[in-house]
Parts: structure tokens; C-alpha cells; sequence
């Protein structure tokens, strides 16, 4: 039960609390472009949850398995060759090259998934798809993996990461479907011309920072009541 | 033979005219998460330049050997190396700076600014014209980071680089230094720079002859309705 | 097309990625053999530097970790401090928990048979500037000193009791975080530090047996 309480929380961290776009800054750059009209809004953050998704999978299993430091396939293939037991492998400096190229094998997964069984959604989305590997958001999930791999004591496992993608991209998602509401509803309004397009847009986010600013501490509350429920 | 924009043009190009944050909207997850302080935001102004010239550099270098559907791998790689590079040094000799600026300098990666000027520049054009290019980017973006940067930590500690400058009975704005503060300042500055541009191509239109002004300005003003049509 | 020209053409379109590939690897490992033992110093220093304000007394260079199992079988990291002649005279335990904005990193300072805290500090805290980060305040740390370790620390608004701390108002839920985060820890590691005490008086060196199981 703990463990599962431990899995909300990050979820929650991830989608509400701590939200990628409105408090990490991640993901700008979609946040601003795509968020016109709901229906793009939402299928872009369902394409980013996607990636996010399988890209923080294979992050956790390479990370565990290679990357960090005294991880066991480097060690054991170090042993097997006969070299000094004393000497302990640290991979981690090929990190970040290794997280960009399963972001980018992801993206170019998903692109065929989507090209080959929705082309209209394919179509739809343009130019945006291949654009998702540029998106910080999904490096940042991958970091933040990185981060909780390194001390020994306290390793997280796949559940965790996969938590941690699923909360961001839904975090992501609403972020992104929040704006294109407003947006829509801003195109009857009369803005004036400096603030058209990225001012106006960036005021806004700003607004919304501050709401989201309101959850600060829930996720601690909630597993309070968690533990007070299942005790 | 024209080979594009000569090497001052790219320079002075990548101040203002095409400032990488106010004019091409690139880079804008450093801008906000940085911005707190001034020296966070200088340490990722000179870690992205670090990137972003090496990288034109590199590139430049190898331009004649490139295949065009194996370039934006090579371009990544280049740059992945780089920011590595630059993380490792500064979690070496800067490492208080280094927990500050936590993820963002590996985000330095996936900032379209660098993959683009690559792009745009330094696969085509000799490593002096991309060095150039990559100096006056670099120095655009630090104007971004420390304009930026000076308001949020002016009006939100009361400090410029970390000295006091204001006198103790200011109350800090705490909103300045959290996320809402980051992007009301980036969207009030953006919708500045913009104003300014806007006011300056309508002065140039007032330098042309009485006579013409009133075809002159309804034509430039339909333009300008067009031109910025697609921001809003 | 024969499987050898197949081969050759990829190779002639991809070498010039692993020609690439290589020379960045070397650089690399370049940057990773010459920087790793000083970003190890950083990190460990960024503790260790702390451990002599928490521990009256703690020679800094004389500090030995353990790795222990905690009260649920968890693994836990903590520091034994030691004093210029190599006497063990106290503990410093690291804590992590959720506070207002994100988790706070703190170090517990602890005498050696573990009945009261000597000393507190945190260590990484994004909390509220202005308000919650009043929990970086020397001020608020040094309520800690002093307070016995067996029971949990209460966090009230004014005058405090035997066990019990003051917050300022406006930064609450940051101050009783710290709190809920000492206690939690202070739980967690007492058995298992009151038994490794009791080793150590009785002549045993952790350091011997951290050098056997490695």
C-alpha cells in the first residue's frame, strides 16, 4: 500500500502539483504553437502522453540496466573480461545521447503507428509530430528518471517512472487543452497589437502559473488521508 | 556568386533583428526557468554559447560530408556531446551554480535555437560566416536571459547579481522569482519589444513624401495586418 | 544486389556518423576520467562540510558511512562522525520529504547513544521565497538542538514546550513539513543505529567491516 501511495503522489506531483508546463517550464514551445483549437490541443497532448510514455520506459530500463553508476551489465561484462574487480563502471556520462536517441526512435515510432492505423490524425498533425522530439518536456521526464536513479537507497522502479510519464503528459495535456480554451475565446476579444499572439498568451500562462500554484502541498495531504483511511 | 549573408550580417543578424527569444520565439524553456537571479541566468547564456558555437563550429567543419537524411542525427549528436560536456564542467568547478540550474543545462539539447542555426547556417555556409552567426545568436539570447533576469530579480529580491540595489523597505515580490512571475515578465517584455518594433515601422512610414502618405499608409498598414496575421 | 555492395553502400552513406560517434566517445571519456573524481569531491563535500556544525566536536575527515536497513527493511545512508582521535561522538543522518513546493533535503545531527539531537540543517529546499524559506534560517534550525530524539516534535504557533518548536506564520505548512520529516526519519533509523551504538562500544570498528563486505 505504501508503494501505491507513493504512486499517486508522484502522479499527482507530476500532473497537478508540479505541472511540466506551468511551473518546470517544459514543453513551451508546444504550449504556445499548438494551442489554438481544443481538438489539436488535446490530440497533441495525447501524442506527447504517448511518447513520454514508452520514451520514460526505455530511459528506466537503459538507465537501470547500463547507465548508472555500478550498474550490473557493465560490471558483469567488465568481470567477464577479466578486468579489476575494484574498479567500478560509471556509464552515466552517455546519459543525455543515449535519452535524445530513444526520444527520437519514440517519436519516429509513433509516427509510423499513427501514419500506418489514424492517417487522418497524421495528416492533421502535420509538421507538429516529428516536432514532439525537440519537446523539453520529454527529456525532462527522462532527467528526472536519471536523478532518482543515482543514490542506492533509494532506486525507483518501472511503475515509478511510467507514474512520472503518465502524470506529465496528462499534466501536459491539460495544460495545453486549458490554453486552447482560452485562446478560442480570446479570438472574440479585442487585444491590443503588441500583446497579440505569444504577450497575450504568455500573460495568460502566467495567470494560470498562479492557479496552479493553489495545489502547493495537496499531494501531501492526500496521502495523510490515504493512511488515515486504509489504518 | 552569392553565398548568402556574409559574416557581420550574420553577426549583427542574431542581436535584435532576429533575437533568438523575442523575435523567433525559440529557447523559451531556459528564458523562464533561469531567469530567477542574474547569475543562473549568465551561467546558461555562457553554457549555451559554449554549445551553440562549438557545434557551429563543428558542423561547419564537416558541411561537405553531410547526407541529408543522416543530418539531424549528426547535428544531435554534436550537440548532445557538447552539452555534456559543458554539464560535467560546470558540476565541476561550479557546482553550487550547477544544483541551481538543475536540468536545464541538459535541456540545452533539445533547444531549438542551436538545431536550427545549424540548420540554417552552419551546414551551408564556411566556419567563419557560422562562427558568427553562433557569436551574434549567443549574444541575442544573453540579452534575452538578462533582460529578463534583471527585472524578475530587481523587483522579486531587491538584488542585481546577487547586490543589494534597492533599500530594505522594499518588499520583495515573491511572485517575481516563482513560475506566474517568469512568464508575466516574458509576455510583458515580448509585447514591449514588439510595441517598439511596431513604432519604429511607422515612423519609417512618416519619412516618405506628404503627398503619398495617405496610399502609402493604407497599403503598409493592410501589410503589416497580413505580416502579423500569423501570431495572432 | 549483393549482400556485400548492400553493406557497403550503408557504410558509405553512414560513416561519417561513426566516425563521429568515436571521436565523441573518446571525448567523453576524456571529460568523464578527468572531472568524475572532482564532481565525487563536490557532491560528498557538500555534506561532509556541514557535518562539524552539526556535531559538536566531529572531525570532518574522520567521518565513516554506513549503509544500514532501516525500520522497514529499507536501505538508509548515514554518516558515524568522530572527533580528532577517532572516538565515535555522534550521527548525522540525511532526511528527504515532502514540504510545501517540492521535497526538502535535510541533515540530523545526532549524539551517539541517540537521546538528543545536537544540531539540524537543510540541505536543498525550493520552498517559497520569502515565506517558506524561512526553514534555511539559522534561527529556525537551532530550535532543533536540543530536543530529545525518542519522541516526535511538535510544531505549534507559540510558546513552545518541552518538544515542541515555533513556526512563523506564513510559512507553516513548510516548518511542521520539517517536523513530520524529522520524526519520520528519527523512527526510521533508531533501532538500527541504537544497535550499531552498542557495537561500537563494544570495540567494533564499522570501518573493518565496511572494507570486509566490499
Amino acid at each position: 500500500m505504501e508503494s501505491l501511495t507513493l504512486l499517486l503522489q508522484i502522479f499527482v506531483g507530476a500532473a497537478i502539483i508540479n505541472n511540466f508546463v506551468l511551473h518546470y517550464f517544459v514543453g513551451i514551445c508546444p504550449f504556445l504553437g499548438v494551442s489554438r483549437r481544443v481538438d489539436m490541443a488535446f490530440g497533441m497532448g495525447c501524442a506527447v502522453t504517448f511518447v513520454i510514455s514508452i520514451a520514460a520506459l526505455l530511459s528506466w530500463t537503459f538507465t537501470f540496466y547500463l547507465l548508472r553508476p555500478d550498474a550490473p551489465l557493465p560490471t558483469w561484462l567488465w568481470q567477464r573480461l577479466g578486468g579489476d574487480p575494484s574498479v567500478r563502471i560509471d556509464l552515466s556520462v552517455l546519459s543525455y545521447i543515449m535519452y535524445i536517441f530513444v526520444i527520437a526512435s519514440s517519436v519516429q515510432f509513433v509516427e509510423m503507428y499513427v501514419r500506418k492505423f489514424a492517417p487522418k490524425l497524421h495528416k492533421s498533425f502535420g509538421v507538429f509530430l516529428p516536432l514532439i522530439t525537440t519537446n523539453c518536456a520529454i527529456l525532462f521526464a527522462c532527467l528526472i528518471i536519471l536523478r532518482n536513479l543515482q543514490d542506492p537507497a533509494q532506486l525507483w522502479g518501472p511503475a515509478e517512472a511510467l507514474t512520472l510519464a503518465l502524470g506529465g503528459g496528462v499534466g501536459f495535456t491539460l495544460a495545453i487543452c486549458l490554453m486552447a480554451g482560452i485562446r478560442e475565446e480570446l479570438e472574440l476579444c479585442d487585444v491590443p497589437r503588441p500583446l497579440r499572439g505569444a504577450g497575450i498568451t504568455l500573460i495568460i500562462a502566467g495567470i494560470l502559473a498562479m492557479a496552479v500554484m493553489g495545489f502547493a502541498g495537496v499531494d501531501q495531504n492526500l496521502q495523510d488521508a490515504i493512511d488515515a483511511f486504509l489504518n | 556568386m552569392a553565398n548568402g549573408p556574409t559574416a557581420s550580417e550574420r553577426f549583427l543578424n542574431g542581436i535584435l533583428p532576429e533575437n533568438p527569444v523575442y523575435r523567433q520565439l525559440l529557447g523559451m524553456c531556459p528564458v523562464l526557468a533561469v531567469t530567477a537571479a542574474m547569475l543562473p541566468a549568465l551561467t546558461m547564456a555562457a553554457a549555451t554559447a559554449f554549445v551553440l558555437i562549438s557545434a557551429n563550429g563543428i558542423i561547419s567543419l564537416i558541411r561537405g560530408q553531410l547526407r541529408p537524411h543522416l543530418r539531424i542525427l549528426v547535428f544531435t549528436l554534436t550537440i548532445a556531446t557538447f552539452v555534456t560536456i559543458a554539464d560535467r564542467f560546470l558540476a565541476a568547478y561550479l557546482y553550487e551554480m550547477s544544483k541551481v540550474l538543475g536540468p536545464y543545462v541538459p535541456l540545452i539539447i533539445v533547444n531549438c535555437l542551436i538545431i536550427s542555426r545549424c540548420e540554417i547556417c552552419a551546414s551551408k555556409q564556411s566556419v567563419r560566416v557560422a562562427v558568427a552567426d553562433a557569436v551574434g545568436m549567443s549574444l541575442g539570447f544573453t540579452l534575452a536571459l538578462t533582460s529578463i533576469a534583471t527585472v524578475r530579480e530587481i523587483l522579486g529580491s531587491g538584488s542585481w547579481l546577487g547586490i543589494r540595489v534597492l533599500p530594505e523597505a522594499w518588499p520583495n515580490w515573491g511572485i517575481m522569482v516563482l513560475p506566474p512571475g517568469a512568464f508575466l515578465v516574458l509576455g510583458l517584455l515580448l509585447a514591449a519589444v514588439e510595441w517598439w518594433g511596431q513604432w519604429r515601422a511607422q515612423r519609417m512610414d512618416y519619412a516618405v513624401a506628404p503627398a503619398m502618405r495617405g496610399q502609402q499608409a493604407q497599403a503598409t498598414g493592410e501589410g503589416m495586418e497580413e505580416a502579423n496575421s500569423w501570431k495572432a | 544486389m549483393t549482400r556485400k555492395t548492400k553493406i557497403l553502400g550503408y557504410l558509405q552513406q553512414a560513416w561519417l556518423v561513426l566516425v563521429l560517434a568515436c571521436a565523441y566517445g573518446g571525448a567523453l571519456a576524456g571529460v568523464q576520467i578527468s572531472l568524475s573524481p572532482r564532481i565525487a569531491e563536490n557532491r560528498r563535500q557538500e555534506t561532509y562540510r556541514i557535518i562539524p556544525q552539526l556535531v559538536p566536536g566531529a572531525e570532518q575527515e574522520q567521518t565513516v558511512e554506513l549503509l544500514i536497513s532501516d525500520r522497514h527493511g529499507n536501505p538508509a545512508r548515514v554518516y558515524q562522525t568522530r572527533d580528532a582521535e577517532g572516538q565515535p561522538n555522534g550521527w548525522v543522518v540525511p532526511a528527504k520529504g515532502p514540504g510545501f513546493a517540492d521535497d526538502i533535503g535535510l541533515l540530523i545531527g545526532l549524539d551517539p547513544p541517540l537521546n538528543k539531537i545536537t544540531g539540524m540543517y537543510v540541505l536543498d529546499q525550493r520552498e517559497t521565497p520569502g515565506l517558506g524559506d524561512y526553514i534555511r534560517d539559522a534561527d529556525f534550525q537551532r530550535q532543533f538542538r536540543g530536543k530529545a530524539a525518542d519522541t516526535p516534535i511538535e510544531a505549534v504557533k507559540a510558546d513552545p514546550g518541552e518538544q515542541q518548536i515555533t513556526v512563523l506564520s506564513g510559512a507553516t505548512v513548510s516548518s511542521s513539513s520539517v517536523c513530520e520529516i524529522v520524526n519520520t526519519a528519527l523512527a526510521n533509523v533508531r533501532e538500527p543505529l541504537l544497535q550499531e551504538w552498542a557495537r561500537a562500544s563494544a570495540g567494533a570498528d564499522p570501518r573493518d567491516e565496511a572494507e570486509a563486505a566490499w
